[in-house]
C-alpha cells in the first residue's frame, strides 16, 4: 500500500479513533474469555475429574460451570456490542462519505462533469462507498479481533509448553501458503466465470432487445444454438469453483489435524521430554484447533482490503480535487439587474489553445433579443455556457450592467438567467416540483405561473394535474411538452435574462404555438437570447449575430444583413427562399 | 415449467442420490476424529502402555483427513454439476419458449423484466436446488448421525440435555430471521431509491446548477442518505441480535457437557475421553442450524421464482411448421388487404380502421404518416407478429393464417425501423448468424446499400465488432448496415420500415434508386415520414390515426392540398433549418 493510501484511510478512521480503541479493548476482554473456556475444562479435567472429586478446596466443578456461563454471556454481549458499534461505525463513515460526494458532484464546475462520465460518478457514490462498508464490518472488527485471538492462543500455548508451540507454529507457514495459493487460483476462476457470465447476460439482454428482428428473420434456431453454447459454457465455468471452494476448507481441516496429531505424536513418544497433563494435552488440542481459522480469515479479508483501498482511493481522488469546486460565496449581488450584457474580446478554449471563440466582442441592451446564427460547433451554445458561468473565460472580459460576471456572486447570476435548453431535464418529481425548484409557490402563483407559460392544457390534461409524477427523465412527455414546462420554471423564477435554445425536434403545431406565445411574453420584457432554428424567430428578432468558427462575422437586424448582397446571412435566406419554390 | 424442472432433474437422476449418500458419508466422515480425540486422551491416562495405540490413532487421524478431502471434492463438484446444470437448463429452455413466444405477449412485458427472468429467477431455482439437495441433505445427516453417535457412543441423557438449547437456537432461527429479512428487503428498497436520486442528480447537473439548486438537492439526498443509514443499522441490529442468541445457545450445550458431563464422569458412567468426543460432536451442528431458516425461506423464494416463470412457459407461442419442403417454398408476393381493423389487446381505440390495400408483383406502395398512424403496426400484421382474423390479409390469394409462419417470414424481408444492431461483426449482422452467403455476395449488398465505402474505412472491414474499438457506427451507418439485408436476402416482398431517416438527401435517394431497380420484380413497401422517399411509389397512402386519409400517385396527392402536400411544404422549410442549424 502506497503511502498515500494508508494517509487517506487513516484520514477516514480519525473520527473514529476513539470507538476503535474501545472496539480493541473489548476484543482483548472477549478473546481472553475464548482462551480461558479451553482452560476451566481443563481445570476441571486435572484437578476434579482425575481425582474424582466434585470439590476441591472452596472450588466446585460447579462454580466453575458457573464461571463458563458467565463467559458465554458476558463475551457473547460483548461480542454484540462490538459486531453493531464496528457496523454503525461504518454506515456513519459511509453516510458521510456519500454526503462529501453528492455535494462535490453538486458543487462541481461544468468542466469536471464534462470530463468524469455521470456513470463513473455513480459508481463512486453508491459501489465504491459499499466497498468501504464491507472494509469495516468484515475486516475492522474481524481483522483486529483476529489478531488479538492469534496473539492470545499463541501466549497461551507457549505458556503451556514452549517446545511444543514452536512445533505447532511450524505448520502456520503452511497454512499460509496454501491459502493465499488457494485464494488466488480461486479469484482467477471466479473472474473468468464472471467474464463468462457477463457475455451470456448481454446476448440474452440484445436477443430481448432483438426478437423482433429474429422472428421476422427466422434466426430462432441460431440464436437457440447460441444461447445453448453460451449456457454450457457458463456452467463449465462454474466446475472449477466446486474444486477451489472444496479445496480450501479441506485443506484448513487437515492442518488443523496435522497440528492435532503432530501434538499427541510428540507428546506420545516423550520428544524432547515432554510430558504433559491429559487435561493440557486437551487445551492444546482445543487452541490449534482455534488457531488455523483466523490465520486463514486475514488471508481471505486480505483481497476485501485491497478492494476497499482501490475504492477509497478513486473516492479521495475525486474528493482532494479542490480546483473544480465553485464557489458560491465569493461576490457581490447588483441592487438590480437592467439585463444589459456586453462580451469584450472574449476568448475561450476547452482545453489549451483549441480556441472555440476569438475575439468574440457584442453588446446587447437592456430587453433587447437577440439571435446567434451558425453551423454546428459555430460557438453558439459556448456563449450560452459563458454568461452563466459553466466555464470560465480565458482572454477578455463578460459584463453585466458594467460588471464583470467573475465579480458576481454565482448563485446569485445563475438564478437571474433563465435558460431552456433543447431538451429541458425533468425529474422524477410531481409537475410542481419540477416548476418551482427551489422557490415555494403558492397554488395562486402555481396557476398564474402555468397560464403564463400557456402550459394549462398540457398540464390539465395530465390525470393528477400539477401532482402529478413526473416518469424517470420525463420520458412519458415530448420535447416540445417538456420546453412547456421549463417555460413554466422560466416564469417562476422571473430571472433578468432570458436564453432559449430552440428545439429541432418535431413539435406538434400545438405545442408550438403555446411555445411561441411564451417566447413573444419573455422576449417582449426581458433581455433575450436565442439559439434559432426557425426563421420566425431569427426575423424578430432585433439583432442576429452570426457566428462561424467562433468568430463573429456578421452582426445587425434582419433587413441590415438580408441586404448585404455577399453576407453570409443573406446566402442563407436567400437559399431557404430558392428552395421553397422548386 | 413443471416439466422442464422434471426433465432437467431426470437428467441428474444418478448425480442427486450419489450426492446425498456422499454428503451422508461426509457427516460420518466428520464425527470420526471427534471419535478419535477422545479415544486418544482416555488412553493418555497411561501413556507407557497405549504408546502404540495413541500413535497409531494418529495416523487413522490423517487417513481419515485425506478421506474427507476427496469426498469434499467429489460432492462440491457434483453440488455444481446439478445445481449450475439445472440453472443451465432452465435458461436454455426458457429462450427457446421464449423466441416462440407472440411478438404480442413479448411486448406486453418490460425487456427489464424478462431479463430478471432469465437472471433472477433462474438463479433462485438453482440456489434452491443447491440448498435443499446440500444444505437439506447435510442437516437432516446431521441431526440422525450425530445424535445417534452421541447418544449411542456417549450418553443418551447428556444428549437429550444439550439438545434443548439446540432446538432452541433453531425455532429462534426460524422465527427471528423472518424479521431480518423483512428488515433487509427494505434497507435495499432505500438504497434503490437513493441511488435513483443519485442516477438522476448526476445526469442533471446542467440543469441543477442553471437554477441553483445544489442547496436543496444536496437537503434532498441527505435525507434519503439517512434512512438508507437508519435502516441498515436496523438490519445490523437484528441480525447481530440472532447470531448472538444463537452464540450463546451453544455456549450452553458446552456449559451442559460441562457440568452434566463431569458429573457422569464422576459417577463412572462416561470417562473423560468420551466427554472430549461429546464436546466434537456439538460442534458439528453449528452449521446446520444455521442453514434451517435459510432451506425454509428458500421454498418460498423459489415457489415465487417458479410461479413467475410459469407464467412465461404458460403464454402463447407461434404455431411453427418445422417441415423442410415448405421452407423452400416462394410467394409470388401479391398482397391484398380488405377491411382490415385492428385494436392491441386492452386499448380501446384502434391502432387500424378499414385498410384495404392491394399491391401486385412489381409495384411499389409508400406509405407516410406522423408517429402513432399505425404504420408500424400494418406491417406487424403481414408478418404475422400479431395475430389477426381469417380473411383480411391474403398474399397470392392465399389467407396468411394459412401461409406457415416460416415460409411467410422467408419471403418477405422487413426492415425495421430501430436501427438494432448485434454486438458481433458487422457480417453477422448482415448475415444474421447464417453462414451460407458468399463473401461476395455480402461486399455487393452493402455496395448496394451503400455503406460498402464506410466497412472498408473500419479497422478490419466486414469482421468489425459493433460497439467495440473503431466500431462506433452513425445513426445512418446502422441503417444502411441493416438495409443491406434486403439486398442479401432473396425475399419476394420488401418493406422498408422508416430505414432512412438518418440519412441525408443525397445518400437516401441513391439508395431509393437501388431499392427500385432491386424490387422490379419484387412487391415493396417504403414508409416513411419524408416525401422525397415514397414520391416515386405506384401508390401513395397517408395514414393518419389508423385510417387511410388520402391516396393517389404522388402528383395527385399534391394537386389535393390536403395532409401530404403539407408534409411536403413543411418538409422544404425543415431542409432549410438544417442550414441553419
Amino acid at each position: 500500500m502506497k503511502n498515500q493510501t494508508l494517509k487517506r484511510i487513516a484520514k477516514m478512521l480519525k473520527p473514529q479513533t476513539k470507538a476503535i480503541v474501545i472496539i480493541s479493548i473489548l476484543a482483548i476482554i472477549i478473546n481472553i474469555g475464548e482462551v480461558v473456556k479451553p482452560y476451566l475444562i481443563k481445570l476441571v479435567i486435572d484437578n476434579y475429574l482425575n481425582n474424582n472429586i466434585w470439590q476441591s478446596g472452596i472450588m466446585t466443578v460447579g462454580i466453575i460451570g458457573g464461571i463458563y456461563i458467565a463467559i458465554v454471556l458476558i463475551g457473547n454481549i460483548l461480542n454484540f456490542v462490538i459486531t453493531t458499534a464496528t457496523s454503525m461505525m461504518g454506515e456513519n463513515v459511509v453516510y458521510t462519505m456519500r454526503n462529501k460526494l453528492y455535494k462535490y458532484i453538486q458543487y462541481a464546475n461544468i468542466p469536471f462533469h464534462d470530463r468524469t462520465p455521470s456513470g463513473t460518478l455513480f459508481v463512486r457514490i453508491t459501489s465504491d462507498v459499499e466497498d468501504i462498508i464491507t472494509f469495516f464490518k468484515d475486516v475492522i472488527t474481524t481483522i483486529v479481533k483476529d489478531i488479538i485471538m492469534i496473539i492470545a492462543l499463541a501466549g497461551m500455548m507457549i505458556a503451556l509448553d514452549y517446545r511444543l508451540a514452536i512445533l505447532c507454529f511450524l505448520i502456520i507457514p503452511l497454512v499460509l501458503i496454501t491459502s493465499i495459493i488457494i485464494t488466488k487460483v480461486s479469484k482467477k476462476v471466479r473472474e473468468y466465470s464472471k467474464h463468462v457470465k457477463t457475455k451470456l447476460n448481454i446476448f440474452l439482454a440484445e436477443s430481448i432487445y432483438g426478437v423482433k428482428l429474429i422472428k421476422i428473420f427466422n434466426r430462432q434456431y441460431e440464436k437457440e444454438k447460441e444461447c445453448n453454447k453460451l449456457c454450457h459454457e457458463f456452467w463449465k465455468s462454474r466446475i472449477p469453483t466446486a474444486f477451489t471452494e472444496g479445496m480450501l476448507v479441506a485443506m484448513m481441516y487437515i492442518f488443523e489435524n496435522l497440528g492435532v496429531s503432530l501434538i499427541v505424536w510428540v507428546t506420545a513418544n516423550h520428544i524432547f521430554g515432554i510430558n504433559l497433563e491429559v487435561g493440557v494435552i486437551y487445551m492444546f488440542i482445543t487452541y490449534i484447533k482455534q488457531i488455523f481459522s483466523p490465520i486463514n480469515r486475514i488471508v481471505e479479508n486480505f483481497e476485501t482490503i485491497q478492494e476497499a483501498t482501490v475504492s477509497i482511493n478513486k473516492i479521495y481522488d475525486i474528493l482532494e480535487r479542490k480546483e473544480y469546486l465553485e464557489d458560491f460565496e465569493k461576490g457581490i449581488e447588483l441592487e438590480e439587474i437592467k439585463g444589459k450584457i456586453e462580451f469584450r474580446n472574449v476568448w475561450f478554449a476547452y482545453e489549451g489553445e483549441n480556441w472555440i471563440l476569438k475575439n468574440v466582442s457584442f453588446t446587447i441592451e437592456p430587453g433587447q433579443s437577440i439571435a446567434l446564427v451558425g453551423r454546428t460547433g459555430s460557438g453558439k451554445t459556448t456563449i450560452i455556457n459563458l454568461i452563466n458561468r459553466f466555464y470560465e473565460i480565458q482572454k477578455g472580459e463578460i459584463l453585466l450592467d458594467g460588471v464583470n460576471i467573475k465579480d458576481i456572486n454565482l448563485r446569485y447570476l445563475r438564478k437571474n438567467i433563465g435558460i431552456i435548453l433543447q431538451d429541458p431535464f425533468i425529474f422524477a418529481k410531481t409537475i410542481k416540483d419540477n416548476i418551482q425548484l427551489n422557490e415555494h409557490l403558492s397554488d395562486e402563483e402555481l396557476e398564474d405561473v402555468i397560464k403564463l407559460s400557456s402550459a394549462e392544457d398540457f398540464i390539465n390534461s395530465l390525470p393528477n394535474g400539477t401532482a402529478e409524477i413526473a416518469r424517470e427523465r420525463g420520458s412519458s412527455f415530448s420535447a416540445g411538452q417538456k420546453q412547456l414546462l421549463a417555460f413554466a420554471r422560466i416564469f417562476a423564477h422571473n430571472p433578468s435574462i432570458f436564453i432559449l435554445d430552440e428545439a429541432t425536434a418535431n413539435i406538434d403545431t400545438k405545442t408550438e404555438e403555446s411555445i411561441q406565445k411564451s417566447i413573444d411574453k419573455i422576449s417582449k420584457e426581458k433581455t433575450s437570447i436565442f439559439i434559432a432554428h426557425r426563421l420566425s424567430t431569427i426575423v424578430g428578432v432585433d439583432k442576429i449575430i452570426v457566428l462561424n468558427n467562433g468568430e463573429i462575422i456578421e452582426q445587425g437586424s434582419h433587413n441590415e444583413l438580408v441586404n448585404k448582397s455577399e453576407g453570409y446571412y443573406s446566402k442563407l435566406y436567400n437559399a431557404y427562399y430558392s428552395s421553397l419554390t422548386v | 415449467m413443471k416439466k422442464v424442472l422434471i426433465d432437467s432433474l431426470k437428467k441428474y437422476k444418478w448425480q442427486i442420490p450419489i450426492q446425498i449418500i456422499l454428503m451422508g458419508l461426509n457427516i460420518y466422515i466428520l464425527t470420526i476424529p471427534a471419535a478419535i480425540i477422545g479415544n486418544i486422551i482416555d488412553l493418555f491416562y497411561d501413556i507407557e502402555a497405549n504408546k502404540q495405540i495413541i500413535v497409531n490413532n494418529t495416523y487413522y487421524l490423517l487417513v481419515i483427513c485425506i478421506v474427507y478431502l476427496l469426498n469434499r471434492l467429489i460432492w462440491k463438484y457434483l453440488e455444481t454439476y446439478i445445481s449450475r446444470g439445472v440453472e443451465r437448463d432452465i435458461k436454455s429452455k426458457l429462450f427457446q419458449r421464449f423466441l416462440k413466444l407472440k411478438l404480442q405477449n413479448i411486448q406486453s412485458i418490460k425487456n427489464g423484466e424478462i431479463m430478471s427472468y432469465f437472471v433472477k429467477d433462474t438463479n433462485e431455482i438453482r440456489s434452491t436446488v443447491y440448498r435443499i439437495i446440500s444444505h437439506g441433505a447435510r442437516t437432516f445427516f446431521t441431526f440422525i448421525i450425530a445424535i445417534y453417535r452421541m447418544a449411542s457412543g456417549v450418553n443418551i441423557y447428556l444428549t437429550f440435555a444439550v439438545m434443548i438449547p439446540i432446538i432452541i437456537a433453531s425455532i429462534l432461527l426460524v422465527k427471528i430471521k423472518k424479521y431480518v429479512e423483512i428488515s433487509f428487503k427494505k434497507a435495499q428498497d432505500k438504497f434503490t431509491e437513493m441511488s435513483e436520486y443519485i442516477q438522476e442528480s448526476t445526469d442533471s447537473v446542467r440543469t441543477t446548477k442553471a437554477y441553483s439548486c445544489e442547496g436543496s438537492q444536496l437537503k434532498d439526498f441527505i435525507r434519503k442518505n439517512k434512512l438508507v443509514r437508519q435502516s441498515n443499522n436496523t438490519v445490523d441490529v437484528y441480525s447481530n441480535l440472532l447470531s448472538t442468541c444463537i452464540q450463546i445457545c451453544f455456549g450452553m450445550c458446552y456449559a451442559i457437557s460441562l457440568l452434566f458431563g463431569a458429573k457422569l464422569v464422576l459417577d463412572g458412567k462416561i470417562t473423560v475421553g468420551e466427554l472430549v468426543t461429546f464436546n466434537g460432536y456439538i460442534g458439528l451442528f453449528v452449521n446446520p442450524v444455521n442453514w434451517i431458516p435459510q432451506i425454509i425461506s428458500r421454498f418460498k423464494r423459489a415457489q415465487i421464482a417458479y410461479e413467475r416463470l410459469d407464467k412465461v412457459f404458460k403464454l402463447d407461442v407461434e404455431k411453427s411448421n418445422t417441415k423442410n419442403n415448405l421452407k423452400k417454398e416462394k410467394l409470388e408476393g401479391n398482397i391484398e388487404i380488405t377491411d382490415l381493423s385492428f385494436h392491441y389487446p386492452g386499448v380501446l381505440d384502434k391502432a387500424l380502421e378499414n385498410i384495404n390495400i392491394d399491391v401486385r408483383k412489381g409495384k411499389t406502395l409508400g406509405i407516410i404518416g406522423t408517429i402513432g398512424s399505425g404504420k408500424t403496426t400494418l406491417m406487424n400484421l403481414i408478418t404475422r407478429l400479431y395475430s389477426i382474423p381469417n380473411g383480411k390479409i391474403k398474399i397470392d390469394g392465399r389467407d396468411i393464417n394459412d401461409i406457415p409462419i416460416e415460409v411467410l417470414r422467408n419471403n418477405i424481408c422487413y426492415i425495421t425501423q430501430d436501427n438494432f444492431l448485434f454486438s458481433t461483426t458487422l457480417k453477422d449482422n448482415i448475415c444474421l448468424f447464417k453462414e451460407e452467403y458468399e463473401e461476395d455476395d455480402i461486399k455487393e449488398s452493402t455496395k448496394k446499400a451503400i455503406v460498402y465505402e464506410d466497412i472498408q474505412h473500419m479497422p478490419e472491414g466486414l469482421k468489425t465488432v459493433i460497439g467495440e474499438r473503431g466500431g462506433d457506427l452513425s445513426g445512418g451507418q446502422r441503417q444502411r448496415v441493416a438495409i443491406s439485408r434486403a439486398f442479401l436476402k432473396n425475399s419476394t416482398i420488401l418493406i422498408f420500415d422508416d430505414t432512412f431517416s438518418a440519412l441525408d438527401n443525397r445518400t437516401s435517394e441513391k439508395l431509393i434508386e437501388n431499392i427500385r431497380e432491386l424490387s422490379e420484380e419484387k412487391t415493396c413497401i417504403i414508409i416513411s415520414n419524408k416525401v422525397s422517399d415514397v414520391k416515386h411509389s405506384n401508390e401513395i397512402i397517408v395514414l393518419d390515426n389508423g385510417k387511410i386519409i388520402e391516396r393517389g400517385i404522388h402528383e395527385e396527392l399534391i394537386n389535393q392540398k390536403g395532409i401530404y402536400h403539407d408534409f411536403y411544404e413543411q418538409q422544404s422549410t425543415k431542409e432549410e433549418t438544417g442550414i441553419l442549424a
